[in-house]
């Protein structure tokens, strides 16, 4: 590889879980500099996703877009992302200023990236400006050495793969042979094309032999990556895992994850079976309940949905049978894969693969497509990983233009054929043509927001209506809220949820809240104040895992049987208290749950901080979609009827139904709107912001967080 | 004569791979709880290990106490805690 810059260094000793050092790189200069972080820095923004929005609050303005040279494409880890002693470590943020949003993006990923760097001595990377040349960066910790190289020029079909690249890249840096003591992020062809490109997390599975993939799936940190030039970045270190964050208290950390570890041995095979058939066993569930998000959120079940279930993935595909955790000491091990999969369609036709996947998500994502074959959604998930893009903005944005199809806005002779549910060959040559940047794909890779004026202008020009009036109908089905699409779950039937999804700072991701079940199910908040707190409490909770460099799934999709006891069985107070107990002893604070929870207030502050100065953060941008909130179209009411009436009466009490369903349709949806409108207003309440979701002053100046910055920009919007 | 009142119990996810079925029904009385349909999987299907606070009692779709009394045709399911990942 040619060298282009490259600078020696001694990695710093972890301690307590933290480096106190950020490595940054600008790829215009090609400079490389590695900043000491102050003592109060970690106690003020923790890691992961804090140090990310800390980094893009500073460093960028309202101006910057993802393509900006200022713009920063951070990856943070954690002070506890870096412990085989406990279950659910090693995730890492990548954040930056999304192509999607136009404001902060993170998305959190699995994979040994983030311990490895947090071994070679950094908290994070942060990475500026634009390269002219394709490059790669190398962080050898056992070398000592910091590098930015050209990128390797492979073949045609070894460049294009984010999953071809990585493999060829973590070899070649390695004279030949894999190794667990380095690990990569890349991006693929797709990335340069789609504004929904992902980061590719490539790492040595010792038990399978293969290198192994994840993706930081959400809002286009891929396509920032590759507009940046920036091929891929290896990380090396040999120093070992074993108490890989030099915990204070060592015996505290083992006592917390000996813990957690009991609780998922016992539990997950009583529960979700996560071990072994990872999140797919979600379909079914999802579809029981009418959540699956069937021809674009339309339907919630299927009589074909079982194509889809866990068991069909189980006994097709994950053909080891071994544990699957996407960082060592993990035992709930969801991670699952396959293994000489052969692909039967796309360019790459009679090439045998292994596949890292599917999660629900991208069940889900094909489910949306009204498409049920369970070889597709193989193929899908490893082109998608292979091009680099989402497979939930692929399949959502897809799936919003076949209902246009549908509704009669497009037709074939805008596409160039015929783009219907469940057309297996549409969807085929549409997501080869994403990520080529060809034909109608050019069109889709915009996403859902940009779609939506495509179709109103186009519409619009052809039949002599206003924009205005197109657009309205679009936003009835268009499934994205501030630019991102939603993730894969219905919410017309959960109040709660839509909240989950119209208040997520990011967009609609459920990272922040899946109250689903507890509202709809459990029936656990029956009241707008239930809701409200929900509301505020599990976004808080799960801000701290992405920033301590933790996975969500052994707290929230494990529950400990001693919850059920508490008054809120749902927020799995028993398990919590293992995590508290691990980030006393690792960092050696004495720290209770309610401190764990200003500390994440603080970082959704700033994130709204910066959501108001890319004009995403006011209520406006928490609206969402007609379909979110219930049946958009008379077809969605019909296929529920008895279903909505039922509501419906519930809501009107002694007063009569109206007499026609055309009419139940619109009162329904009437009251859907205005409830959701209510839930706004107290939501916003709780969060201490105006009604207009803006935070008071005295919200801000609470988390320290009123610097110059925010008291202009509060200023500026008469607060 | 009047018509033997049934419950049906229907198993999901891994519980349908276990006990190799979608589900069963029950003849019931007007006494029956869901409580008993409880205790009568667990003997029925001891591999299913429904242990108490590890499953969501359903009945209909929606949460169920164990004590309520089953009506004919009810449909009784024993989810995960799902709280979505």
């Amino acid at each position: 590889m040619r060298i282009l810059r490259q600078i020696r260094y001694k990695p710093a000793k972890v301690v307590g879980g933290y480096a106190d050092r950020i490595l940054r790189v600008d790829l215009d200069t090609k400079e490389i500099t590695i900043q000491e972080l102050p003592p109060d820095f970690k106690s003020k923004y923790i890691g992961g996703r804090g140090y990310a929005l800390k980094i893009i609050w500073d460093g960028t303005t309202r101006q910057t877009r993802y393509d900006s040279p200022d713009n920063i494409l951070v990856m943070a880890s954690g002070p506890l992302g870096n412990e085989p002693a406990f279950p659910g470590t090693g995730k890492f943020i990548v954040g930056t200023i999304s192509p999607l949003t136009d404001t902060f993006i993170d998305s959190n990923i699995g994979g040994h990236f983030g311990p490895l760097l947090k071994r070679a001595g950094f908290d994070a990377l942060a990475v500026s400006g634009i390269s002219k040349e394709d490059v790669v960066i190398l962080i050898d910790g056992d070398a000592q050495t910091i590098t930015i190289a050209a990128a390797p020029a492979y073949d045609d079909e070894t460049n294009d793969g984010a999953l071809s690249f990585g493999e060829r890249l973590l070899k070649d840096v390695n004279g030949g042979e894999y190794s667990d003591s380095l690990a990569a992020v890349t991006v693929g062809k797709g990335a340069s094309n789609a504004r929904f490109g992902v980061v590719n997390s490539l790492f040595f599975d010792v038990r399978r032999k293969r290198i192994r993939s994840k993706q930081a799936g959400r809002g286009g940190t891929g396509t920032v990556m590759r507009y940046k030039g920036l091929r891929g970045i290896v990380v090396r270190s040999s120093l070992s895992k074993v108490n890989g964050n030099n915990a204070i208290d060592k015996e505290g950390v083992r006592q917390a994850g000996s813990r957690l570890k009991a609780v998922v041995s016992r539990c997950d095979p009583q529960q979700l079976h996560m071990a072994t058939w990872g999140t797919t066993g979600l379909s079914e569930y999802m579809d029981k309940f009418h959540i699956f998000p069937i021809n674009n959120y339309q339907y919630g079940h299927s009589p074909q949905s079982p194509n889809l279930f866990g068991n069909v993935f189980l006994e097709k595909y994950f053909s080891r049978k071994i544990p699957d955790g996407c960082y060592y000491g993990c035992n709930l091990a969801c991670a699952k894969g396959a293994e000489n999969v052969e692909l039967t369609r796309g360019p790459k036709v009679g090439k045998v693969v292994n596949i890292d996947g599917p999660e629900y998500e991208t069940v889900g994502a094909v489910s949306s497509m009204g498409i049920f074959d369970p070889h597709f959604v193989m193929e899908y998930n490893w082109y998608c990983d292979e091009y680099g893009i989402d497979t939930i903005s692929t399949g959502v944005t897809i799936s919003f233009f076949m209902e246009c199809c549908q509704r009669g806005f497009l037709s074939a002779d805008d596409i160039g054929y015929e783009l219907t549910f469940g057309n297996i060959q549409a969807v085929d040559r549409l997501l080869h043509e994403i990520a080529s940047g060809k034909g109608f794909g050019k069109i889709v890779g915009q996403g859902v927001a940009r779609g939506k004026k495509w179709v109103a202008q186009k519409y619009a020009s052809r039949n002599g209506t206003s924009e205005d009036a197109v657009m309205a109908e679009l936003n009835k089905f268009g499934m994205e809220v501030k630019g991102l699409e939603f993730s894969m779950y219905i919410t017309k039937e959960s109040l709660a949820q839509q909240g989950g999804y119209g208040f997520a700072l990011k967009g609609p991701q459920h990272d922040e809240a899946w109250l689903i079940f507890i509202d709809q199910v459990h029936k656990e908040l029956p009241t707008l104040e239930h809701k409200a707190n929900a509301l505020k409490w599990f976004p808080l909770i799960r801000t701290w895992f992405n920033a301590t460099g933790l996975c969500k799934l052994p707290w929230i999709d494990v529950r400990n049987p001693e919850a059920a006891s508490t008054a809120e069985p749902a927020k799995n107070l028993p398990t919590l208290a293992y995590y508290v107990s691990y980030l006393n002893a690792t960092t050696g604070s004495n720290k209770s749950l309610q401190d764990v929870l200003d500390d994440s207030e603080r970082l959704y502050i700033l994130q709204k901080l910066i959501n108001l100065r890319h004009r995403k953060g006011s209520r406006a941008s928490d609206q969402i979609p007609w379909r979110a909130i219930g049946p958009a179209y008379f077809n969605e009411y019909e296929a529920r009827a008895e279903y909505y009436d039922e509501w419906l009466q519930q809501q009107l009490g002694d007063n009569k139904l109206p007499a026609s369903p055309e009419q139940r349709h619109k009162l329904l949806m009437e009251k859907r709107i205005e409830a959701y409108q209510q839930l706004c207003d107290i939501v916003y309440e709780k969060k201490g912001f105006t009604s207009e979701g803006i935070p008071k002053r005295e919200t801000v100046e609470k988390f320290g967080l009123m610097d110059e910055q925010a008291k202009q920009l509060l200023s500026q919007l008469g607060i | 004569m009047s018509k033997q009142m049934v419950a049906s119990i229907r198993f999901l996810g891994m519980q349908r791979v276990i006990a190799n079925t979608d589900g069963i029904d029950m003849p019931i009385t007007g006494n029956t709880k869901v409580n008993d349909i409880l205790e009568y999987v667990r003997r029925q299907y001891p591999a299913l290990q429904l242990e108490e606070g590890m499953v969501l009692v359903t009945v209909n779709l929606e949460a169920a106490s164990l004590d309520r009394i089953l009506r004919d045709k009810d449909t009784i399911s024993f989810l995960p805690l799902i709280a979505g990942g």
